[in-house]
This record gives structure tokens, sequence and C-alpha cells, in this order.
């Protein structure tokens, strides 16, 4: 295989777009190439989960790559669930690696705004599993919501610590201009006030308002190419080193310990098998934090602490910028945002700019070996990818 | 006659899945379809559960109770729960029942209640 790097990124604010799904996908696709000074590709990759169903739209990398005026190269559409965006950015490394491809374009869209939050949530509730969890009023965050209670019978997790990492990636949000949730909030202000019951209200007890990432829409695009190509691009050389992707039962119930999320400790265990590197290598890592507790349940499964000491990791500090492994400096899904088909390209392109140290005011201090989590359904298809910076 | 789920005992094994797989997850060997089908029980203690506040269309209710249980034989099922106050480990007996409706169906499933 050949090696692959990153030679361009670009990034939409994950918010509420005006615009039509196609220019959110096309804008951060602009800057890619400005940001590389490529104007030609061989081939796109658009991840996207709910165009057909929220935007009326299909066929979205064939709209995409004619809005570019980027044809005749080749274009497919990846929908993976909440994973599509890592899954696209495995599909354009195994093109570049492979040889048959010098330039390949990720792109990650979704416009979710589209609808109202219930409408958004019943849509990401179609991941579940249509007769033994569906029916029965299932969605994600149900799922998250029982996951957390058993975690935290199991592992003397609290609310609190729920509350912390919130805390933590609402102040990284701060930092990222292309945050979605600009509000720094309090474990006072949502936990322990008189108004934190009003503020604050169960979702899916024992997860509240705050546990929960926000429903945004957004794009972000990264461009994968050979080292020839990258080296004349003239951008700091980041290699995407490592790439692993495992599943496990479509339903929750169905696994033998439902609180061991097994896909994502098999799919980090192959993406730094590959990159030749170990957990504790790692120096800045996004989690897939679309609830709290998953960024607490992650950063074990990956590797990074033992299982039931996430959350003490947390309590030290060590997960916060500044401490010894920062998680989500982006703000996370939590506070970045969840366009859930971009969010897998959203995490690497932070990576990609920790790594470069184009991080601003959240630039982690010499971080060269960077991490990304995209966790899809819940926990049934995740894919893990390690980034490292050269020279 | 009393409503029943059913699991999926594959004959080339005799392994009980729930819910259907088309290839056995034990032997992977059986040829289409052949599995035995047999009702799951309806009694186990609940491993987890949680009372949903934000709540899919179809439903008009102010909560809905969810939970999984872990049955009698073993298998473990996700239903809805009619309980007061839900505790981990508690014992729970299941009933079909209806447990969703849209303008054109109604769809059962397990209803778990305090043993
Ligand atoms: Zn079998």
């Amino acid at each position: 295989m050949r090696e692959v790097y990153v030679a361009g990124i670009g990034i939409t604010s994950f918010t509420r777009l005006e615009y039509p799904l196609i220019e959110i996908a096309a804008y951060p696709a602009l800057m890619a190439l400005r940001d590389s000074s490529l104007d030609k590709i061989d081939h796109l990759y658009v991840a996207n989960m709910g165009a057909g169903r929220l935007n009326h739209q299909t066929g979205l990398a064939s709209a995409v790559v004619d809005n570019l005026s980027l044809t005749p190269a080749g274009a497919d559409g990846i929908e993976n669930g909440p994973a599509s965006g890592a899954s696209a950015i495995k599909q354009g490394f195994l093109a570049v690696a492979s040889g048959m491809h010098d330039v390949v374009m990720v792109i990650g869209a979704e416009k979710m705004r589209e609808v109202n939050n219930l409408e958004a949530t019943e849509f990401v509730a179609t991941l579940t599993h249509p007769l033994a969890e569906y029916i029965y009023g299932v969605t994600l965050p149900s799922l998250a919501g029982m996951f957390t209670r058993l975690y935290m019978e199991k592992y003397g997790v609290t609310s609190r610590h729920l509350a912390m990492v919130a805390v933590k990636n609402h102040a990284n949000a701060m930092l990222n201009p292309f945050a979605h949730l600009h509000e720094p909030i309090t474990i006072e202000g949502i936990l322990d006030s008189p108004e934190a019951a009003t503020n604050n209200p169960f979702v899916a007890d024992p997860l509240r308002f705050f546990d929960c990432c926000p429903v945004s829409d957004g794009a972000a695009c990264l461009i994968l190419t050979s080292a020839e190509v990258a080296r004349k691009c003239g951008r700091p050389m980041v290699r995407l080193a490592g790439v692993g992707q495992a599943t496990d039962t479509h339903a929750v119930h169905d696994r033998k310990d439902p609180t061991e999320l097994l896909a994502v400790r098999e799919a980090a265990r192959q993406s730094f098998a590959m990159a030749k590197l170990k957990p504790t290598d790692v120096n800045v890592a996004e989690l897939h934090d679309a609830f709290t507790i998953l960024e607490i349940a992650e950063s074990e499964e990956v590797g990074f602490f033992p299982k039931g000491q996430g959350h003490i990791a947390l309590e030290k500090g060590l997960t916060k910028l500044g401490g010894q492994l920062p998680i989500n400096t982006s703000g996370g899904l939590k506070a970045k945002g969840h366009p859930v088909g971009a969010t897998g390209v959203g995490q690497a392109h932070e990576i990609v700019q920790q790594l470069r140290g184009e991080a601003d005011k959240r630039q982690v201090k010499n971080a060269k070996i960077g991490f990304t989590c995209n966790f899809g359904g819940f926990g049934n298809n995740v894919v893990c990818l390690t980034f490292v910076r050269e020279n | 006659m009393e409503m029943n789920i059913y699991a999926y005992k594959c004959k080339k094994c005799g392994h009980v899945q729930y819910p259907y797989r088309t290839i056995c997850r034990n032997c992977h060997k059986n040829e289409h379809n052949e599995f035995d089908i047999v009702p799951l029980p309806k009694s186990g203690k609940l491993l987890t559960y949680t009372n949903l506040y934000t709540l899919p269309p179809d439903f008009e209710v102010v909560t809905l109770g969810l939970g999984i249980v872990e049955l009698e034989d073993g298998n473990k099922i996700t239903g809805q729960l009619n309980i007061d106050k839900p505790k981990i480990g508690m014992k729970v007996k299941g009933k079909v029942e209806v447990v969703r409706r849209d303008e054109y169906n109604e769809y059962m499933g397990m209803i778990f209640y305090p043993a």
C-alpha cells in the first residue's frame, strides 16, 4: 500500500445553514482546494445520511461533483449512518493507498435543520432494529439512556461526571469559530441551581438535555493524496497512518454485555496496529460524544484509559485542553455539533488542524499524533482513524 | 389465546436467537429458514431502563418507559415498561400488547410489569 496524506482541508460552521444541501457540501470543498492549491481531483466521495429523506435529494455525489465543476471525476455517495464521514475517508484512503487514484476528495455533508428536532430524532431512530427496537419507540437517546444507567451502576459514573464532559466540551467550543454552540455552561447552572430542573430537563433519564448533542447542519472536506502530490501542495505533511473499522449487533440488547462497545475496541485496535502506534502515543483525540457518556466509554474502549476509569481521568482533568490527552478540542459533537453524515470528516478536520499547528486558541502544544472515533448506530459500526504529523 | 414473541431455534445447532437472523450466529451452518419458531419466555429481570421524555411521533404519553430484560432462558429483549419505580435487577413479567399505533397499523410487542 502507498502512504496517504491530507493535502487540503475545509469546513463550514456546524449550525443552522440556510443554503441548499449541495452548496453546503461544496463550500468546504472550495476551501480544501484552495488550501491544497489543487484544481483537479481523480475521485470524489460524499458522505451523507439523510438527503433522500430530509432534503428530497438523492444522488448527492453526482450533484456535488458537477456543482464543483470537477466532472468527469468519478463520484460515489457513502451512507453509513452517523459513521458515514469516516467511512468515506476510509474509501478515499483505499483509493489512494491502492494506487488507483492520486487525488481523492472526501466531503461529509448534512442538512438536518430542514425538519424540526423531533423529526430529526425520528429520522435517526430509523437506524435501530425495526422489529426488536424501533416499534417500541426506541430512539438513539433512549439507547444512550439505558446504556448510561447500566454504566453508572457498574462503574460509579454519576450525573456530575456527565455534566463535566458537557462543561469541558462547551468550553472548548467557545474557542472554535465553527462550533454550533457558543454557550459557556457550568455544573452549578446545569445541575445544582434551582433553575437546573427547567433549563436541563431529562431527555432519557439519567440523560438530560445538556448530555445530548444538538441537531446541526454542516459539512467538512479532506483532500487525500499520494506523498508526491502532497509534497507539491506544500502544506504541513499529515499522514493518515491508521484506519480501522468494526461492527457489532444491530439490536443493543443482543450484546453479551451491553456496556461493552466491542466495535469501538476492535476498530481502534486495527487503526493503531496499522499505524504501528499505541493509544498512549496519542496527543489529541476527537471521540464521538453524541451523548456525554460516550466520550467516557470510548476513551476506555479505544485504550486511552482502563475500562471503568474514563470518568476518573476526566475528573483529574487529563482530557481538558492543557491536560495529558485533550479530548474533543473542537467542542465534540456535544458542542461543535453533529450533522450526522459530516461528523466523521469534521473530526478529522479538527485533528489535521491540530497536527498542522493551526488550531489557534485551542492548539494542543506539539501535537504530533491524533486520533478520531466515529460511532455509527449505537456502536454497531465504528471507524477509527490515526493521523501522524511528519517532518 | 395468549400471545407470544417468537425466537428462532437453529435446527443445526439448537442455538436460540432473537431477533431473527438469516444465518445462525452460533454455527453459521443453517440453510434458509432452517429454524424452529419458539416462544420467548416472559419472565426475567430488568437489566437497565430509561424513561424517555422526548417521544417519537405516534406516542401520546408524557414519558415512555423502555428497558432491556434478561429472560429466564438467558435471551435478552428490549421492551416497554409499565412499572412505577423501575429498579435494575427487579423481577418483571411481560405481556404481548399493542406497543405502537400509526395511521395504518398496530404493532404488537412486549410490555413488562412488576412480577
Ligand atoms: Zn446454528
